[in-house]
């Protein structure tokens, strides 16, 4: 007989922070900056942990450009090539500390990663990047990739729950992707019916990963800044986001004017879109789980980098972290039945 | 690890107000009006606890004009300089009783009241007002003016829990803005995430006052008079309206033309419009926290005032509360899940 988890999972929507005493006299004073050392690569990392997510949109060259100037992180689609790596290394050799070269499990692309990883010895991450990191095809696949590669630190997912984060965290991972189906361009949990409320998901996947010294991402689900601090408030150790990036200057694809407004087309990487580009078409066993959008254009990601910082700092502020490594311990979360006022929307 | 509250907090529009039984004949047998005495200015207030928000659209001195007809409260924005004060307290004097002098907590903000509080010396009210009320730096805040004016009656906010209400009220302030985000132009929940349903924080917070023989003021969230009548129901001794007084002839800014119809420019204080307005812009350390809309322009502020008081009139007929003061006393909140019928749109 099906079994129902009687407790209410929560996503970001459903719960505000409580603001707590505070000795912080202005925003600028909040520390956005964490350094981590991780379990299995031994690796120290020191940076804002947002990171633009490896959808092909998103995760440009050109967004870690900027991104890196901020020391936010991004991790590379797996569409470039190695020559196009080779170019970018060369000519941005400071960003390759900022970055992630990203991977499905298939064996083409593991050839593909060696590729790259030997042509830049830099280059520190690598994320392996699978719609179901439930499969035992996937963890098998960390242990291979592990192995190959000992020292570099390891994002490997997704998954939503505690018991899988703990299983990809001894095979070899250092940082799991949390999230299925919270993305705002995903349609699995319509196709599918699976799926788990992100900010539960979070909360319960980085006190397993914590417990064994692991790191997690909170992957998708982020609609404003607001949702980028609960993400940290509920245990997140890094933040990734790809809608909120959509529609930038630095986003690929090319800007579409109608009626005189300017757009750009933001899709998920299993929709129809993403399918037809790189492999030809939906296969037939399968249906298209992703949408496409045309996102208002929105000029340089610069404005939008201080927008989220901006208000990550002032959730600081009204909790009373002066770091954002403090967030997580000074957060109460209230449970609410709406987010803003509605009356001028 | 994080915590989280499990009661689920409540909104304006996840409540109705059950009827009781009534002996009233006629809304117009109810009395609006409240005397106070507070706590720690020992000052006393009588009126119709209905304060204009300290927004530099809705807190002018037009609408503080308008609004003392009905002996209603204004809380004049900060950006008037001292001359403006003169020259208003001079033609109006009468208009001092219901007008608090706004405030943020810089050096400079500090410096302007008192020269505005000694060139009107029959100004009694202040309003300590800062986006968050948390911070330590702020209680110090209030800790000064209260020693510096220790005949005024200090407002002090926003916060939206007991324990920083108890806090400011020992510190010596006399009535609490209660509300953080809920503002029809705040963008604090979004930028944030930070924000408290405002009925459950206005029932928190009222307790919390009250025990200190202390007040509070419900402070954003209002979109209808009903939601005024609810704010009272909550136990509100005060309630501030932003948006609702938007787009009067009282209100602040050009009237705009687009296509025939009026507009007037609306607001919040932390917004990319109002940053620009009076500090230059929005610093790069931070992030606007309000939107700008333009609002259809509603004439004469009288109106919406008779519909705002008769609204809550009736609401007390409804309950049978005789006075205002009996309101939250009769008030049984059901939940709901949907204010009114839409099938002939929202208003």
């Amino acid at each position: 007989m099906p079994r129902v988890d009687a407790d209410l999972k929560l996503d970001f929507k459903d719960v505000l922070f409580r603001p707590k005493r505070s000795s912080l006299k202005s925003r600028s004073e909040v520390d956005l900056q964490r350094t981590f050392t991780f379990r299995n690569s031994k690796q120290t990392y020191t940076g804002i942990p947002i990171i633009a997510a490896n959808m092909d949109t998103t995760g440009t060259f050109e967004m870690a450009k900027v991104l890196s100037k901020h020391t936010l992180f991004t991790a590379i689609h797996k569409h470039y090539s190695v020559e196009d790596w080779k170019h970018f290394s060369a000519d941005h050799p400071e960003c390759l500390q900022h970055v992630a070269a990203s991977s499905g499990s298939s064996n083409a692309d593991l050839e593909k990663l060696c590729a790259i990883l030997q042509a830049v010895p830099a280059l520190k991450y690598i994320c392996l990047d699978v719609a179901n990191g439930y499969s035992e095809y996937f963890v098998e696949f960390v242990k291979t990739v592990r192995e190959k590669f000992p020292k570099h630190t390891i994002m490997a997912g997704n998954v939503v729950t505690g018991e899988m984060v703990e299983e990809l965290i001894l095979s070899g991972a250092d940082i799991i992707k949390v999230g299925i189906g919270p993305g705002s361009v995903c349609t699995t949990r319509i196709k599918t019916g699976v799926g788990y409320p992100q900010l539960s998901a979070v909360i319960e996947c980085a006190d397993s990963a914590h417990g064994l010294k692991g790191h997690i991402i909170s992957d998708g689900g982020c609609s404003c800044p607001g949702d980028v601090a609960k993400a940290f408030g509920a245990g997140a150790d890094f933040v990734m986001m790809g809608g909120m990036l959509a529609g930038h200057d630095e986003c690929t694809g090319e800007i579409i004017e109608k009626n005189g407004k300017k757009y750009k087309l933001f899709y998920g990487m299993s929709s129809d879109t993403a399918m037809k580009k790189y492999v030809g078409g939906v296969a037939e066993y399968r249906a298209s789980e992703g949408r496409t959008v045309e996102v208002p254009y929105r000029g340089a990601v610069e404005n939008t980098i201080r927008d989220v910082l901006g208000g990550l700092r002032s959730t600081c502020t009204y909790v009373g972290a002066a770091k954002l490594k403090e967030l997580s311990r000074r957060t109460t979360f209230i449970r609410v039945t709406q987010q803003s006022s509605q009356m001028f929307t | 690890m994080p915590r989280i509250e499990n009661d689920i907090k409540l909104d304006f529009k996840d409540v109705l107000l059950r009827p009781k039984r009534s002996t009233l004949k006629s809304r117009s047998e109810v009395d609006l009006m409240r005397s106070f005495t507070f706590r720690n200015s020992k000052g006393s207030y009588r009126g119709i606890p209905i304060i204009a928000a300290n927004m530099d659209t809705v807190g002018t001195f037009e609408m503080a004009l308008a609004l003392h007809q009905f002996t209603l409260f204004t809380a004049i924005h900060k950006h008037y300089s001292v001359d403006d004060w003169s020259e208003f307290a001079s033609k109006h004097p009468e208009c001092l009783e219901s007008v608090a002098v706004s405030t943020g907590t810089g050096d400079s903000d500090f410096e302007k009241i008192s020269a505005i509080v000694e060139a009107v010396p029959q100004l009694k009210y202040i309003c300590v007002d800062v986006a968050n009320g948390y911070s330590e730096h702020f209680v110090h805040f209030v800790k000064d003016v209260r020693q510096k004016f220790p005949s005024h009656t200090i407002m002090a906010g926003n916060v939206v829990t007991g324990e920083m209400v108890e806090e400011l009220i020992l510190a010596g302030a006399d009535i609490i803005k209660v509300g953080i985000g809920p503002g029809s132009v705040c963008t604090t929940r979004k930028k944030t995430g930070v924000g408290y349903p405002q009925l459950s924080a206005v029932i928190e917070c009222a307790d919390a006052a009250h025990g200190l023989s202390g007040h509070i003021i419900s402070d954003g969230g209002c979109t209808c008079p009903g939601d005024v009548s609810k704010a009272f129901g909550a136990g509100a001794d005060f309630v501030m309206l932003g948006g609702m007084l938007a787009g009067h002839s009282e209100s602040g800014g050009e009237i705009i033309e687009k296509n025939g119809k009026k507009y007037k420019l609306f607001y919040g204080m932390s917004s990319d419009t109002a940053m620009k307005k009076h500090v230059g812009g929005v610093a790069d350390y931070r992030a606007s926290e309000g939107k700008t809309v333009e609002v259809s322009y509603k004439g004469p502020v009288d109106e919406t005032i008779r519909d705002v008081l008769g609204g809550v009139r009736s609401t007390c007929t409804y309950v049978g509360a005789g006075k205002l003061k009996e309101l939250s006393r009769r008030t049984t909140f059901i939940r709901v899940t949907q204010q009114l019928n839409t099938v002939f749109g929202n208003c």
